[in-house]
């Protein structure tokens, strides 16, 4: 199908718009979906994995003969049997499932175990022997780049993964325009995503030679691809299906050791193997947001323009690539695309340590910068005496511009998120205004509506629906997306349903089953809805043009000038001449049997970014924007932050189901809020994670959270499906530097780390007070 | 999941049947509510070969009134206590430290005695197999060094009770009964400032009513606690508080303990010697500040730091006793 995009500005719409309940909600509700570690087949066995207790160590020796004869283990795998390097990214195949040689970080898997239940699985893994020679551990990026001669990977020297250099415009001329120039330096500690599920995976490789996996995952396309590799299989002979998945935001988005030993012990076995992580594993996983500095120098003239902005960061990356390239690619290209800026400079370095290895986390690689961005443009607006709302509006982008990193912005509504949040919260009546130890901030973000571009390089589509109709009237919607929870499934049947005219209850979606479903690159890089929705409004297209013809026949009218609604097929000009949807489908099935259509969306080259290195990650096919505004106290004699209220714009092209773009929100909010008070974690000096729990990883609970007013900007994408952009990844990040600025605003200091804990407020306030005393 | 040990269970029917398992099976962890018990089992912080749960002795729950006591058995959840209006009414302090304990799940599962009882923590002790493998074990568990204090011989976990204190502060005491019968000792005679030792309480023992004076009843009384998360956290620092002042405004009892900041709760007596007879004032309120945190030795067991506990401990003293005493 050819990508056409919706003509008309035609709301007369019945389904979309409308917040609808998740068509996969009531099983969640009910407890009767079926996670990975649900599935029971016979004759299982349970996977356990043995990991590293050093961060940095050459394996001298392994010796399984103990575990072996231990009663009811059946295999155990090392580091021989996994020889094959895979990841996520072309550039960085640097992983093994099972450590081969040497151990880089504490929590390797170094073995994994097959047993026929879970108690003499972990019973095995203490009966392995590892004999270990220590290795020097770099465990901050400072430490890893000073490194002299032993290093992580012997091809990365310096432990330096990658770094990249962007210049636009020219910043000194910017800085010398300026009235004020600001520069800082903030630190952020890691976090992780800390989904309610943990990593599982069932795999059951049988007797034909077929393995099949069911796995959590957010990207089945590039787990199947990983397998694939790892496995030495050819890809038709892996089946990777995804069950219901308990949430992702990045961290299960790529080929996991739980997917690739379940696989290997299922076919040393001959049965299927379920390797479930616990709590614990889940953070030697990670794939979490990297421990970043950034050293941020932006300058202002006096009316409030942004002149020139600087940026170096070093992001302490872990032990693997995993996305770390794309990661510290977004740090700077998205300094771009929010304000309108002619000067930006940027350095990043990604740095490779002997830790848990950090990938894509929501706000994937733009939060940390984002943040000293927006508290640096409230300390500049402070500076000169400006409204930081005002400052805002001052440097506005218009739509449909090339940004002077080459990023197209097609659709922006910006402007009216900072206008609607301001206007919601009574910035102007309270900024500034509030009695000492109450206060108000303002924060910007927005994101990338679809990377434009794969991981895979290729002109491949990245997202392709297709839909049989048959004679029971139900529509089969065929889609590779990956449900996480963010309501991917519900958002096609609704874009199928309003292309066809038909109530949502009519459409079934089958998702997300490499050996059915056509492929999609999966959930990241919020892309879900605009790239998979094109894909199945086309496909709905695709099959309505089908039944149009047939209906075109009945009505003695030209196909063009019908239309399809309430479940029947109009005279868009004369509505007294329809027929029904069943009796056009009758129509088509008797003249050439079941219907079915095909969608395909590839994002268009123009929108793929400009020619310099690196310049392939920051394009999206379009981007969300949001502005927060925070309401909080601040207990001046305790440090304690309670933040009141958040009320947050968010511009997501047009809302397909309001319901869901507010529960994305939301969710936005809540993990902005974990980020900016509470949410770090620590390791002991040897490397040693110290917090692996959801007791002691400080995540907010229901009773942390403040009020949350939504309020929902449509600026209608031309591209987006009934343009629709996204909603949830972009309002996390002007959530955190709304609080701080609030922050700010309660008591009159400012926290250049995050999280922003009682005691840096405490510590701030007694300096705060010295001084005073000083004067 | 991490699995659990292999055990059996014993169900006693009644509290002398509970004495006779307790008398002949030396390996045995007790399970009441299960909330502690449960996730240490799961850590492989205990191994028992029995673990008996006392759930179902009806005796052991819920609150009678004797001659000078009223008494809460030790099953009585925290969730009842934390709203029965009887215990809301004359101790206030104690309903409200067990309310504000971890969430409401936890509070309808965890029990008085198991409150009580609670194992000392420390993010050495409270991890998986692995990971404390990983780092050699700790003296508390299965090593024989300190990561908090390196080189010292003595366990810092903290205690990280949230009713204790407050039953402290009303001179409770508590019932025990062993293969030899019963016996009744002071609740602060039961803790012990030691991370492993704990408390008094021999293997063969059980907690089976908590007996709060009536003495005590009426006590106007507050618990302020620090966690990072009122959603469920234990405590990094608390302070329950219960006193009256007489007509005159002057303190006529006043009692301040002390939990999450030691081995275990303490009562700050010297706080009852300076205040009782006299009016408060700010100068006293200040030197009670400083004799609490003189008191709390908040070591470095969680991820607050011991400057901000003990810091937190000041600000509650000063803020319960003005509450009170004002």
């Amino acid at each position: 199908m050819s990508q056409e995009y919706q003509k008309t500005n035609n709301t007369d719409f019945s389904v979309i718009g409308k917040s609808a309940q998740m068509i996969d909600g009531t099983a969640k509700v009910m407890g009767t979906a079926i996670y990975a570690d649900d599935i029971k087949l016979p004759g299982m066995l349970y996977g356990k994995i043995l990991r590293s207790p050093h961060a940095h160590a050459r394996i001298v020796r392994i010796d399984t003969s103990r575990a072996m004869a231990l009663l009811g283990v059946k295999a155990i795998i090392t580091g021989k049997d996994t020889p094959v390097k895979y990841g996520i990214l072309p550039i960085g195949q640097d992983e093994t499932a099972l450590a081969v040689d040497k151990v880089i970080y504490v929590g390797q898997e170094i073995a994994a175990v097959a047993a026929i239940t879970e108690e003499i699985a972990e019973q095995a893994l203490d009966l392995i022997d590892v004999e270990y020679e220590l290795l020097p551990a770099y465990l901050n990026a400072d430490a890893a780049m000073a490194a002299t001669d032993i290093f992580i990977h012997n091809d990365r020297p310096k432990n330096i993964e990658k770094e990249y250099h962007h210049n636009f415009g020219d910043i000194e001329k910017g800085f010398a325009q300026s009235d004020l120039v600001l520069e800082d330096k903030f630190s952020f500690p890691r976090i992780t995503h800390a989904a309610m599920e943990p990593h599982s995976a069932v795999a059951n490789y049988d007797a034909s030679g077929k393995l099949t996996v069911w796995t959590s995952t957010q990207t089945p396309h590039y787990v199947h691809r990983g397998l694939a590799k790892a496995l030495q299989m050819h890809p038709s002979k892996v089946r990777v299906i995804k069950p219901f998945v308990g949430g992702g935001f990045g961290g299960k988005s790529e080929t996991f050791s739980c997917d690739v030993c379940s696989s290997l012990l299922s076919k040393l076995t001959g049965k299927p193997v379920k390797i479930t992580f616990t709590r614990e594993e889940v953070f030697y996983a990670h794939r979490g947001r990297p421990d970043q500095s950034v050293h941020i120098k932006l300058g202002m003239r006096k009316d409030g323009k942004i002149t020139s902005v600087y940026v170096k960061t070093i992001q302490d990356g872990g032990a693997f690539c995993s996305y770390g390239v794309v990661t510290i690619l977004y740090s700077g290209a998205l300094i771009a695309a929010l304000y309108d800026i002619d000067n930006i400079k940027f350095d990043g370095y990604r740095v490779v340590t002997n830790k848990p290895a950090c990938g894509p986390m929501r706000g994937h690689g733009t939060v940390n910068v984002r943040y000293s961005f927006e508290v640096m443009l409230d300390r500049l607006a402070i500076g000169l005496g400006l409204d930081p709302a005002e400052v805002r509006l001052k440097n506005m982008l218009k739509p449909n511009t090339r940004t002077v990193n080459d990023l197209r912005v097609t659709s922006y509504g910006y402007k009216e998120c900072v206008e609607k949040a301001t206007e919601h919260s009574g910035w102007a009546e309270k900024r500034d205004k509030l009695p000492f130890g109450r206060g108000i901030g303002i924060g910007g973000s927005h994101y990338v509506s679809g990377a434009a571009n794969s991981i895979v390089r290729g002109r491949m589509p990245h997202s392709n629906v297709s839909i049989k109709i048959d004679i029971d009237g139900g529509v089969s919607v065929f889609t590779g997306t990956a449900e996480i929870g963010q309501g991917t499934e519900t958002v096609q049947a609704q874009i199928v349903a309003e292309e066809l005219g038909l109530p949502l209850e009519r459409i079934r979606v089958i998702a997300a089953d490499s050996d059915i479903t056509p492929v999609d690159l999966g959930s990241y890089s919020s892309r879900v809805t605009f790239m998979a929705g094109n894909a199945a409004l086309f496909a709905a297209r695709d099959v309505k043009n089908q039944l149009l013809r047939h209906a075109a026949e009945v009505l003695g009218e030209s196909p063009e000038h019908l239309i399809c609604k309430n479940e029947r097929i109009y005279v868009e000009y004369d509505r007294e001449r329809s027929i029904t949807f069943r009796e056009a489908l009758i129509s088509a099935l008797e003249h050439s049997g079941t219907v079915i259509g095909k969608g395909a969306y590839t994002p268009p080259s123009e929108s793929q970014g400009g020619r310099f290195k690196g310049a392939g990650v920051g394009p999206g096919v379009a981007y969300s924007y949001s502005a927060s505004v925070a309401d909080v106290s601040v207990n001046p004699e305790t440090g304690q932050v309670r933040v009141n209220k958040i009320w947050v714009a968010h511009d997501c092209g047009r809302a397909l189901n309001p319901l869901a773009v507010e529960g994305q929100v939301e969710g936005s909010v809540w993990m902005g809020l974990g980020q900016a008070l509470q949410e770090e974690q620590i390791f002991t000096p040897e490397g040693l994670t110290l917090n692996p729990s959801l007791l002691e990883y400080k995540s907010p609970g229901a009773i942390e959270s403040p009020d949350i007013e939504t309020i929902i900007v449509e600026s209608i994408d031309p591209e987006g499906p009934f343009g629709a952009k996204e909603a949830g990844e972009g309002s996390l990040a002007g959530v955190i530097p709304a609080i701080a600025n609030a922050v700010y605003d309660a008591v009159g200091v400012w926290i250049t780390s995050l999280p922003i804990t009682p005691e840096k407020i405490l510590k701030e306030l007694n300096k705060q007070k010295a001084e005073q005393k000083k004067k | 999941m991490i699995t659990m040990p292999q055990f059996r269970v014993l169900q006693p029917e009644n509290v002398s049947q509970a004495v006779e398992f307790l008398a002949k099976h030396k390996n045995l962890r007790v399970l009441a509510g299960g909330s502690d018990l449960v996730v240490n089992l799961r850590n492989k912080l205990f191994t028992p070969e029995y673990v008996l749960d006392i759930k179902g002795i009806k005796d052991l729950q819920g609150i009678k009134e004797n001659q000078d006591h009223f008494s809460i058995g030790t099953l009585t959840t925290l969730t009842e206590i934390s709203q029965n209006p009887f215990i809301k009414e004359i101790y206030p302090v104690l309903a409200k430290a067990a309310g504000l304990v971890a969430g409401p799940n936890i509070r309808n599962m965890g029990t008085i005695g198991g409150n009580i009882c609670l194992d000392t923590r420390c993010y050495w002790y409270n991890q998986s197999y692995f990971w404390r493998k990983s780092c050699n074990f700790c003296l508390k568990k299965d090593g024989d060094i300190c990561h908090v204090a390196p080189g010292g011989k003595y366990c810092w976990a903290a205690y990280s009770g949230d009713t204790a204190p407050a039953l402290l502060t009303l001179d409770a005491s508590i019932k025990i009964a062993n293969p030899k019968g019963e016996k009744t000792l002071a609740l602060k005679d039961f803790f012990v400032m030691d991370g492993i030792k704990k408390y008094n309480l021999e293997s063969n023992e059980i907690i089976t009513e908590i007996l709060i004076p009536k003495a005590s009843a009426g006590l106007q009384g507050v618990y302020k606690k620090f966690r990072i998360r009122d959603s469920v956290d234990y405590p990094l620092a608390g302070v329950a508080i219960a006193g009256k002042v007489d007509k005159e405004g002057n303190c006529q009892k006043i009692s301040v303990a002390l939990t999450a900041v030691n081995p275990a709760p303490v009562l700050v007596t010297e706080i009852t010697d300076l205040l009782v007879g006299k009016k408060l004032t700010d100068d006293l309120v200040e030197k009670s500040v400083e004799l609490a945190r003189k008191t709390a030795k908040p070591m470095k067991t969680t991820l607050s730091t011991m400057p901000y506990r003990r810091h937190m401990i000041g600000v509650f003293v000063k803020q319960g006793l003005e509450e009170i005493l004002k």
